[in-house]
């Protein structure tokens, strides 16, 4: 079993002191895993992996990345210890020229390697290179959810932190947002990602967690995952259409 | 109608343009409307003054730069006096604006920034009488250039600094980290930590420039004009109708917005009378706020 990246332990975690969204999250994250968190709306999965980028206060458990404690780390550490973040939604710099949105997301790395990153980003997201002195705010948003993808990775991170990366976008841009996160791991980079798109997800990722009120009630590999019955009624509190084909894990 | 107009107007324009940069860089990236900026002009004339003085106390009478008014006393007395401001700004955040801000609430900081005006104004009159005073009383011979235009070796040597100031902040903002850095905060603040933005520091560096600007646009004032505690006050809202004018966030805008009241205010006092140029303002500010509240080089919030 290769060696854990991410290690969440009984994460509790909210806005309001006593109103805790998160009750007690545990999840690990194996190096060049996906790993994808599902539940049902309200469950608390964005508020779980908002707290474990440090943009949702914390007020119980603790989060390891690569053996160090990092609960208490501030937000705009989290790149520097090796996490980054892909928020849902406005996660780009809309005024600024796609290139300028890499550069502005380069200040942890050494000034000579960064021209140099930044045309690994467009060899790696091709899409990007033409509109790289575009406003970034006039990018489709398939190319968005790219130019974020890339200004995370850009800093070479232990971990890429996902919050619902299908959100909003049309159904071929989800294809092909899930064949991007696939290709990423291909080349060795570990994936948390929070989806909704259950289907999706679970085609593309490892192992899977399901979230509910707070808590992680199951956990299991992803390509099985699908047809549990115990996800199917704690995720759609239905069986999916096709159950029974597959088989109970 | 004589061309006159046009110098003065750029001499005002600059001052108020100099002012809006710190006006425009507050309001978008710290969101509120500092209304002690003008404040903050009049100290750093005042810190500029002090050390003039002492300068000229230690060393005697030093001859000017011929043919400007002034001479390297000033000039290093200007620096100092950009750095003295850029702290009193750095330490009315500490002690004041920050505390306020963690509450979240805008409103709070931006009646927080007026009484800071009228206490740092009224410090000012306390310690310095509301007497005028001068950098120099010496007068300088306007050269004729063409087209019935006056100008005086002082004001063409400002206008260049002005021009060198501007366009140093400019590619500041549009060439290094920390100007990314701060157009990032200033979209989305949000996502300017999840990229590694310290904000904090951000945060200070954005008033140094404020403050060292505004010192600048106070000192021009002082060489031009003349020097009282009202200075800055006085120039608070020609300074955010250019900044809104300008399109809030954007350092061409500002100065263009500047350089635009100016020249608009000049104009007016030539056709309409002196006892109207303070109007010029209001009607521009409330032009764009009718016809393009984004202001010239804005863009729509999302």
């Amino acid at each position: 079993m290769s060696e854990t990246v991410l290690d969440v332990r009984n994460l509790e975690a909210g806005y309001e002191p006593g109103v805790p969204i998160v009750r007690g999250a545990s999840i690990i994250v194996r190096k060049s895993e996906i790993v994808v968190v599902l539940g049902p709306n309200g469950a608390g999965k964005s508020s779980f992996i908002k707290a474990i980028a440090g943009l949702v206060p914390i007020t119980g458990g603790t989060v390891f990345l690569d053996g160090k404690d990092i609960t208490a780390a501030p937000a705009h550490t989290m790149v520097r210890l090796g996490l980054a973040f892909v928020p849902q939604t406005e996660n780009i710099f809309p005024l600024m020229s796609v290139e300028d949105n890499l550069k502005v997301a380069c200040g942890i790395l050494e000034r000579r390697e960064i021209p140099a990153r930044i045309e690994e980003m467009y060899a790696a997201f091709p899409d990007l290179v033409r509109q790289r002195s575009t406003a970034a705010g006039n990018l489709s948003g398939g190319q968005r959810q790219m130019l974020a993808v890339a200004r995370a990775l850009i800093v070479h991170p232990k971990v890429l932190v996902l919050d619902e990366p299908s959100a909003g976008l049309s159904p071929k841009f989800v294809s092909m947002v899930f064949e991007m996160l696939a290709g990423i791991r291909k080349s060795g980079v570990t994936i948390l990602l929070v989806e909704q798109n259950a289907k999706a997800a679970l085609a593309i990722g490892d192992r899977a967690y399901v979230l509910v009120e707070g808590k992680d009630r199951h956990e299991g590999i992803a390509s099985e995952l699908w047809n549990d019955p115990v996800v199917a009624e704690l995720y759609l509190g239905q069986r999916p259409s096709h159950a029974g084909k597959g088989g109970a894990a | 109608m004589s061309l006159q107009f046009v110098v003065d107007g750029l001499l005002t324009g600059s001052m108020i343009g100099l002012g809006a940069i710190g006006v425009t860089l507050t309001y978008s990236i710290l969101r509120f409307s500092n209304f002690a900026h003008g404040d903050f002009m009049a100290w750093g004339t005042y810190a500029t003054l002090a050390v003039v003085s002492a300068i000229g106390a230690t060393f005697g009478k030093v001859a000017p730069i011929a043919p400007l008014s002034f001479g390297w006393p000033l000039l290093v007395a200007l620096v100092i006096g950009m750095a003295f401001t850029a702290i009193l700004a750095l330490l009315l955040d500490k002690v004041l604006f920050s505390r306020l801000r963690s509450q979240g609430q805008a409103i709070i900081v931006v009646m927080a920034s007026f009484g800071a005006s009228m206490a740092l104004r009224s410090l000012l009159e306390f310690t310095f009488t509301s007497r005028p005073t001068y950098f120099s009383r010496a007068i300088q011979i306007a050269m004729p250039v063409g087209f019935g235009i006056r100008i005086t070796p002082d004001q063409i040597a400002l206008l260049l600094l002005t021009a060198v100031l501007v366009l140093g902040v400019h590619l500041l903002m549009t060439r290094t980290q920390t100007g990314r850095s701060m157009q990032a905060l200033s979209q989305n603040a949000a996502l300017a930590r999840i990229v590694g933005i310290d904000v904090a520091s951000v945060v200070r560096v954005t008033w140094v420039i404020g403050g060292a600007l505004a010192c600048v646009a106070g000192v021009m004032i002082g060489i031009l004009v003349q020097i009282r505690p009202f200075m800055g006050f006085d120039m608070l809202l020609p300074m955010f109708a250019a900044a809104i004018l300008g399109g809030i966030g954007s350092i061409p805008g500002a100065v263009l917005g500047g350089l635009i009241i100016g020249l608009a205010e000049a104009g007016a006092v030539q056709l309409i009378g002196a006892e109207w140029r303070a109007a010029v303002s209001f009607i521009i500010l409330m032009a764009v706020l009718f016809v393009r509240p984004i202001g010239l080089f804005g863009v729509r919030e999302r």
